[in-house]
């Protein structure tokens, strides 16, 4: 009969943004584990955390292990026995191992020959006697972004059990009786305050709330529906949705009482909807108000310190305007929930009254005259101060404006954005509120009143973060400082990319502290949506633009294979992530990162997703894989004339003819961008190609003939290959 | 309840749970942790817990007695528990109880807070306890100190002696509170918060460049002569001499006396020190334990 099986790791509070992550590995390792155990289970496994406990049930699991059964093979027949029929020593110690006489052993064909072999059954032993080890591997087998020793470990000879945070109490029931298992304290620790933690069947409600009797006592529960109902009887609410849900539901009915909504800033900036239902086991919502003579300072400098620093959320009115008020999400169901509400407004005055400090101090000052601060302030230690970082971006933002954006009218101000875009790291309000970097600079930049090229190109050059074509700053965002901004943006992110690499500061599997990836994302997004980000039509190609940031670090050095690479994987990520084919965008990239302009590829794809299922281009595609076959290593010639002189066919005579009208319209396409042209055109070659290779024998027995030939197809390979190799987008 | 109450409720609690009450170091330190009651009693295996007020030097933070929250030197209450007992956070929230904070009318929280301390070679896993939203405790299981990895594990618990005070006299500049017997926090420390924070800020009858040079050699003679005393195994007075090293850095750091590169060295030097000192505390005081 199948029974049921409830763990509860009862811990101290578990880091909110763990929680997810962590509950599900215990459901995807139990699974691992019951299986690894031969139990058999007809319910998927449920899992539910809260800050102080990790929850798994199995509804239905076997009571016995699967039975098990192996074949063990033995000496090779032609060993085991001797001329006259006898068992070899080989055979006979093979037996006696498995307590059998050898003629009851099995013969087991293998490819290598016939082997004796013995059948071992293994009957499952009792669910109940394996429920131990599958806790204790259970354990071992979660992992943490940061674990800790707490003098704790376990009786399986692995040492140490590390943890998330220490393991205060454990559930472990089977058919509603508990499972002995234990977690030991080491003998250093261990004493009349540090004890073993043993499995049981009590559970712990919330810290501060009862119904009845005391806060935090222990509660006694059976099966899972006991278990729930109990730890909602005693102030835990375990399904996580159900905690978000009452969350919500509070903050629109506090919001609406207010007159407003819960700010789209909360969603959009910030992962504080997310976050709070893991903060807490039973949620609920207070409102309180801040005085409203700091609405004076800038909203950015309210919503960060509401959002970030206190996880409030700010409320707006009709028109998005923030009003002097927030909500707390709380871990109580307060008595008196103005108690809480006038003690959270005091924490927020102070932190308004401190902000108000800072922004009045901070202006007092130029951003000017505090790069030479920005020299203490260190970048990374082998590319020096955040004061030589701001030299090189000023530097390189004016070539980008002037060299690659061709916009000499916007260098002066991507030079003075450049330099003063680190300068707010200076500032008191930017020690405070890191989060505000770049933001607060471009405010400080405004109230100084320098042009809003500057300005802007200050206050978005962290951005953008997100890869969508819609992602922040918007071109009404940035207005009339949209090429500054470019260039500005794209120095910081191409200075710290190429920088780093140029360090040795290379982004590792998960490991990718510095963001290098966001940023290189970020650098080739600016590069796609040019057009709509600053109306310029610039078809900026990568190598030129990371060799002057390579620059000011002596060259790539021994960087250059690792960085191009990354460069080539973060921009065929972006494309694909915007939907275009994986192979179309090898198509694309296939003459190598420095040669591709992100903007001109995602026009080829454009062009190509358009053409998808043309049977002509494909037709072209196919043959173009046959033309680099044969032409591998072999230049195309100067020109055509001199092979159509050789050439005599009709089909190869045709082509070379077809050829002279259909180039000079597909590079004049490629060079206008119009790359759908450029492909019909591309495409409009397929008859005349499938003739060619019909009618015509390439590898011809005359050398002169043969060399014509190969010149002619080499000539179409390179034509085709100066756009995109389209013999990827062929079905292998 | 008065600033002093705070404090003796305090010492009354946690010395009737078995703290031995100790005084603060009569040194200038930016933290409790910095205390060899903290620094030297977490090494080794020998139980030990300890609570004290540690005054807490933070010259970046000083704001000329302008700031109703941030000052050049506040007051910790440190308390030292090892081995950490399984019931620690209930003893902690039993303090919080004792000194008039009922948690069944406010919201306490444990939100995710580790510490680190580069110079001390030294981090812990834990939480900042949030009283209504304001952040009144860290709460710190230590993992290192001086590199070494400790067994058992205390539990550091170190109190914002300042925050709670205003919390609990409901105020709103700390300059208010009332320090004891109907006298303010102002008339005992606001001249000396603006004396101290014109010093960290270098605005001293003296040339800038005097200023540093001056602070450089400081640390460069406590910097050698810790080394010597430590050469001579005397690791509590060598402690002492890191910790001045320590504070001097500070000064140079607030007063904008130091570049980048010289900045990371500094820290990197007292660190060497601190390691070399956790050694060398540990081959004296555990013969037996290995030292890695």
């Amino acid at each position: 009969m199948d029974r049921e099986l409830l763990i509860e790791i009862g811990c101290e509070e578990i880091p909110a943004s763990w929680l997810p992550g962590l509950t599900r590995q215990v459901g995807e390792q139990l699974d691992a584990r019951l299986k690894e155990f031969r139990l058999n289970t007809d319910a998927k496994t449920e899992t539910f955390s809260t800050p102080r406990r990790l929850t798994a049930r199995v509804a239905k699991l076997a009571e016995r292990q699967e039975d098990f059964e192996e074949l063990v093979t033995g000496p090779p027949v032609s060993a085991a026995f001797r001329p006259d029929g006898d068992p070899t020593p080989a055979a006979a110690g093979f037996a006696r191992k498995y307590n059998v006489e050898v003629p009851a052993l099995e013969r087991h064909d293998t490819p290598k020959g016939t082997y004796l072999a013995y059948r071992v059954h293994q009957r499952g032993k009792a669910t109940v006697d394996v429920l131990a080890e599958v806790m204790g591997s259970l354990l071992r087998s979660l992992t943490f972004p940061k674990q800790m020793r707490w003098d704790a470990y376990l009786e399986d000879g692995k040492g140490d059990l590390v943890f998330a945070r220490p393991i205060r109490w454990l559930v472990l029931l089977y058919g509603g009786r508990v499972v002995p298992f234990v977690i030991r304290r080491t003998e250093i620790a261990q004493g009349p305050t540090v004890q073993d933690v043993r499995s049981g069947s009590n559970t712990y409600g919330h810290r501060f709330l009862t119904t009845s009797g005391r806060a935090g006592r222990a509660i006694k529960v059976k099966t899972f529906e006991d278990y729930q109902s109990r730890l909602l009887e005693n102030f835990v609410i375990l399904d996580r949705p159900e905690r978000e849900s009452k969350i919500r539901r509070e903050l629109e009915m506090h919001a609406r009482k207010l007159g407003g909504r819960v700010s789209g800033l909360v969603a959009a900036q910030s992962s504080l909807l997310q976050e709070v239902p893991d903060l807490v086991e039973y949620p609920s919502v207070i409102a309180g108000h801040f005085p409203v003579e700091f609405l004076q300072l800038p909203e950015e400098v309210l919503t960060t310190t509401m959002i970030h620093h206190q996880h409030y959320f700010p409320v707006v009115d009709d028109e998005g305007r923030l009003k002097p008020a927030f909500l707390a999400v709380i871990n109580m169901q307060a008595e008196k929930p103005e108690i809480i509400a006038r003690n959270s407004e005091r924490v927020l005055t102070a932190r308004l009254r401190d902000a108000r400090f800072f922004y009045d101090q901070d202006r007092n000052v130029t951003l000017e005259s505090r790069l030479p601060r920005l020299s203490t302030i260190l970048f990374h230690k082998k590319l020096g101060s955040y004061k030589e970082k701001a030299d090189r971006v000023a530097s390189l933002a004016a070539w980008i404006a002037r060299d690659a954006l061709r916009q000499p009218d916007a260098a002066t101000h991507a030079e003075q954005a450049g330099r003063l875009c680190k300068a707010d790291l200076a500032t008191d309000m930017v020690r405070e509120l890191t989060e505000l970097q770049g933001t607060m600079g471009g405010i400080y930049a405004r109230e100084e009143n320098l042009p809003v090229e500057v300005w802007k190109a200050i206050y978005f050059h962290y951005l953008p973060i997100g890869i969508e074509a819609e992602a922040a700053p918007t071109a009404a965002q940035l207005g009339k400082a949209a090429v500054t901004w470019a260039a500005v943006s794209l120095a910081d992110k191409l200075d710290s990319v190429v920088g780093m690499f140029a360090a040795g500061e290379r982004p590792t599997g998960s490991r990718d502290p510095l963001g290098l990836r966001r940023q290189a994302q970020g650098a080739v997004k600016i590069l796609i949506d040019l057009p709509e980000l600053t109306g310029l039509d610039t078809r900026v190609t990568l190598g030129p633009l990371l060799s002057r940031a390579a620059e000011p670090f002596g060259g790539y050095g021994e960087s250059a294979a690792p960085l191009l690479t990354f460069i080539a994987d973060r921009l065929a990520y972006l494309l694909e992530q915007r939907g275009f084919d994986v192979r179309s965008v090898r198509a694309v990239m296939h003459a190598g990162i420095e040669q591709v302009s992100p903007l001109a590829a995602r026009r080829k794809l454009d062009a190509l997703a358009h053409m998808t299922g043309s049977p002509a281009l494909l037709g072209v595609a196919t043959l173009l894989k046959r033309v680099k076959n044969i032409t591998k290593g072999i230049a195309a010639p100067a020109s055509l004339d001199a092979v159509r002189e050789v050439v005599r066919e009709p089909a190869e005579q045709a082509l070379a003819a077809e050829m002279g009208t259909r180039a000079p319209m597909i590079l004049a396409a490629a060079e206008r961008g119009d790359f759908r042209e450029a492909f019909t055109a591309i495409a409009a070659l397929q008859p005349a190609v499938a003739k060619f290779f019909d009618d015509v024998l390439v590898m011809a027995e005359d050398e002169r003939l043969r060399t014509g030939r190969l010149g002619l197809v080499a000539t179409l390979r390179d034509l085709i290959l100066g756009i995109a190799d389209i013999s990827e987008i062929v079905n292998d | 309840m008065t600033f002093q109450d705070l404090i003796l409720k305090l010492s009354s609690y946690w010395a009737s749970h078995g703290c031995l009450l100790q005084q603060p170091l009569d040194l200038e330190v930016g933290a409790g942790t910095s205390h060899p009651e903290t620094l030297f009693r977490v090494l080794g295996q020998k139980p030990w817990s300890v609570a004290y007020v540690q005054p807490s030097r933070r010259p970046d933070d000083g704001r000329f007695g302008q700031n109703p929250n941030r000052l050049f030197k506040h007051h910790q209450y440190q308390v030292i528990l090892k081995p950490s007992p399984d019931e620690v956070q209930q003893l902690y929230l039993d303090s919080l109880e004792a000194c008039g904070i009922n948690p069944r009318q406010h919201d306490i929280r444990f939100e995710e807070d580790n510490w680190e301390s580069p110079t001390l070679g030294a981090w812990g896993i834990g939480w900042q306890v949030l009283l209504d939203g304001l952040e009144i405790t860290q709460f710190t299981y230590f993992q290192q100190v001086g590199g070494i990895d400790l067994a058992p594990i205390a539990c550091e618990i170190t109190y914002g002696l300042e925050r709670i005070a205003m919390f609990l006299q409901r105020v709103d500049n700390v300059f208010d509170l009332e320090w004891g017997g109907g006298v303010k926090y102002a008339e005992v420390r606001l001249q000396e918060e603006i004396d101290q924070s014109k010093y960290a800020f270098g605005q001293v009858d003296m040339p800038a460049e005097e200023f540093a040079a001056l602070h450089r050699d400081l640390f460069d003679k406590n910097f050698a002569f810790a080394e010597t005393l430590l050469a001579s195994g005397l690791i509590w007075p060598a402690l002492e001499h890191t910790l001045k090293c320590s504070h001097l850095f500070n000064i140079l750091d607030s007063s904008g006396s130091v570049g980048v590169t010289e900045r990371t060295a500094y820290i990197l030097r007292v660190r060497q020190l601190a390691v070399k000192l956790a050694r060398a505390y540990v081959e004296a005081n555990e013969p037996k334990a290995e030292v890695q």
